[in-house]
């Protein structure tokens, strides 16, 4: 479970040093993967069955279909990439972890495991990611990470929702990849380019 | 009971599902008109039933009277939406805005948005309802981006971003109710509100209220109050205006009413006082925020998307004060404003069909070139800013009479100070765009009666809600006022 949180964090903080769009749908994917590892692992301690379930969903949905959608965009997007300042939001992400853990540590010292930390740390980072980047798929990324981070903090607290608002909550994000996608392409289409930052014209 | 809400969640998807690879307009036309009809026939018929037996639960579902009030208006906007959309895209394909392929497109997203916001009032899952909120942003927002030009695509990019993010914070809060109910010893009906009211004082009052901040910044968020409205007067504007009728008369009060089902347990754990202080200050915020925009718009639908977030604001400061009569005001206020302010919306989409712009500026003498239009638009703007005898009037009036019987001196005072700008500001513009000189290329306008029909449906409903209410509405209001005060 240690190597996993460490895996998922080290993900995260590269994730926010990442210029190609492409690796950094990759490493959602890999980041998807060990939140669904970290479902199985729940599932075989705590005996419930609905986590496995959930760890199929979080399989199939998050690794699957929303990085093979996204992987497809950006075979698209050839040319775009990602420019902001990295080494400021390296630091931020760093600052996250040590603010979640020290916080977890402070005020709710009774349940300091690994992954609530981490939980929150990652929904931080994915927040930042959203704020700073300008890049319409980054911006994606960041919402998917910090849904990762949310799913992971239900986890960790509560040994998760139950199993049919789970399965909403999947559909949910699924459903938005598929919207943010369909935009992302009209964006392409109507702009020529899906870096954000240009969407300012609507004021007042 | 159960049928009738399983009808009211299956019908319109059912509607969607055949619109959509119909290609026959009138076709399309006609099932949909006949579709919204039936589903705000079930809504009302849902309605009629809980006055009978006042409560219905079952395993995922809960109606009470405070959904009726929310159903009331979704049932009423969907179809005089519907109603109004006929002739709008008509003439939206006519004049090139859209293409007749997009027309099943805009009529099956529609049915979809009105199944998202009835199963938010439904559903009596505190999870649930969360998935319900985040399909009403996911449904909405390829009709906010319907047009795929510029403006659209940005105001939809920032609607879903905006809201999602927001949402996701409701989620965490949601989740950590959820953790303060496993915590209090009861894993089993999780977050099935009926049983969260029940045990709401054995929860953990400081883990409740860390709830509370990130579900009242969530749900607020969609239901924009200031300081998270950025997106809604984007959204508002870019969208069909049927659609932005929508948005804001029905959307905002779901979203609204989400909150609001939290606050109902919350309340049972760490008491109103903080809550009704936080909702008080969004109240006032968002109302304040609003002034200077709507003072200097140039936009007439941003205009009246800003005019919804000052009466969103206007809401919460009814929920803030917490008193029965101020809550009933609040309730009957949620009612008004969605009546009103969707009219408007209609009466702006056919001004602007006509003028081709929607710059205030460019807009002028609308008395002369549509006479029916400029008289329905210009009570519809007495309405919205609280001009006596018309319904916004009503509800206003109790709220503030509410305000001061709660001793609230100060507040009241502000508030009404604040209300004066608003109104200010829409008459300023609106009588203007009314009676000015008309510019001469615009010719005497025909609008189409079907428009007119939807539009004069509400407006009559504005007048004798001004001077009648009847004992059934009230009855409502006031059962749903207990409810929300915890009764």
């Amino acid at each position: 479970m240690t190597l996993l949180t460490v895996l998922l964090l080290a993900g995260a903080v590269l994730l926010t040093r990442v210029s190609s769009l492409r690796t950094a749908v990759g490493i959602l994917g890999f980041q998807s993967v060990i939140v669904a590892l970290a479902c199985l692992i729940f599932g075989l301690k705590t005996g419930e069955f609905h986590m496995y379930i959930a760890a199929v969903l979080t399989a199939v949905i998050k690794v699957g279909l929303i990085v093979y959608s996204l992987w497809r965009v950006t075979l698209q997007l050839k040319h775009e990439r990602e420019i902001a300042n990295f080494n400021v939001s390296f630091l931020l992400a760093i600052l996250a972890i040590i603010v979640s853990y020290g916080f977890v540590n402070k005020v709710l010292p009774h349940m300091a495991g690994e992954t609530l930390g981490a939980a929150i740390a990652l929904t931080m980072i994915g927040l930042l990611m959203i704020i700073a980047r300008s890049q319409a798929i980054m911006q994606v990324v960041g919402l998917i990470t910090m849904e990762n981070g949310l799913y992971l903090l239900g986890l960790s607290i509560t040994k998760g929702l139950p199993l049919i608002i789970e399965m909403g909550i999947f559909f949910d994000i699924l459903v938005a990849v598929v919207v943010l996608v369909i935009l992302t392409h009209r964006l392409k289409y109507s702009f020529e380019t899906t870096d954000t930052s240009i969407l300012n014209e609507l004021k007042g | 009971m159960f049928e009738l809400i399983l009808a009211a969640l299956v019908l319109p998807i059912v509607i969607g599902l055949i619109t959509l690879p119909q290609k026959n307009l009138t076709t399309i036309r006609y099932t949909n008109l006949a579709g919204s009809a039936l589903t705000s026939g079930i809504i009302l018929a849902i309605i009629c039933k809980i006055t009978e037996i006042k409560v219905f639960s079952s395993e995922f579902l809960y109606v009470d009277y405070l959904s009726a009030v929310l159903l009331l208006v979704v049932a009423l906007l969907t179809f005089t939406a519907t109603l109004f959309s006929l002739p709008y895209m008509e003439k939206e394909v006519k004049e090139g805005h859209a293409t007749e392929k997009m027309i099943p497109r805009y009529y099956a997203l529609l049915n979809l948005f009105t199944f998202a916001m009835v199963s938010v009032l439904v559903v009596g899952n505190l999870g649930l309802m969360w998935v319900a909120v985040e399909g009403t942003t996911l449904a909405s927002a390829l009709l906010v981006a319907f047009y795929f030009n510029r403006s659209a695509l940005e105001s939809a990019w920032k609607y879903v971003m905006i809201c999602t993010v927001g949402i996701c914070l409701a989620l965490l809060g949601t989740m950590i109710l959820y953790y303060a109910q496993v915590n209090a010893g009861s894993e089993t009906q999780a977050l099935n509100w009926l049983y969260l009211k029940q045990i709401s004082n054995t929860l953990n009052p400081t883990i409740v209220k860390l709830a509370f901040v990130f579900i009242l910044i969530g749900y607020g968020t969609k239901a924009g109050l200031a300081p998270m409205h950025t997106w809604l007067p984007d959204a508002h504007s870019q969208a069909p205006s049927p659609v932005s009728g929508l948005l804001s008369g029905a959307l905002l009060s779901c979203a609204f009413y989400a909150l609001i089902r939290n606050v109902i347990i919350i309340q049972g754990t760490i008491g109103t006082e903080f809550i009704h202080t936080v909702l008080l200050g969004l109240g006032i915020l968002s109302i304040l925020l609003a002034i200077p925009f709507v003072l200097i718009q140039h936009d007439v639908k941003r205009l009246l998307a800003y005019s919804s977030v000052e009466h969103m604001g206007i809401i919460a400061i009814g929920f803030g004060i917490g008193s029965h009569l101020a809550v009933y005001a609040a309730l009957l206020h949620i009612i008004n404003h969605a009546i009103a302010k969707s009219a408007l919306f209609y009466l702006v989409g056919i001004i602007s069909q006509e003028y081709k712009t929607r710059h205030i500026k460019e807009i002028q003498g609308i008395a002369r070139v549509m006479p029916t239009v400029a008289t329905m638009f210009i009570i519809g703007i007495l309405a919205i800013t609280g001009t006596p005898p018309l319904n916004i009037f009503i509800s206003k009036f109790l709220l503030i009479n509410a305000m001061f019987e709660s001793k609230m001196w100060l507040l009241g005072g502000l508030a009404l100070l604040l209300l004066v700008g608003v109104f200010a500001g829409l008459m300023n513009n609106c009588l203007k765009m009314t009676f000015s000189s008309v510019p001469e290329k615009m010719k005497q306008a025909n609008v189409s009666p079907v428009a007119l029909t939807a539009i004069g449906f509400s407006i009559v409903l504005m007048i004798v809600g001004g001077i009648y209410l009847p004992t059934f509405i009230s009855d409502i209001l006031t059962k749903a006022a207990e409810i929300v005060i915890g009764g």
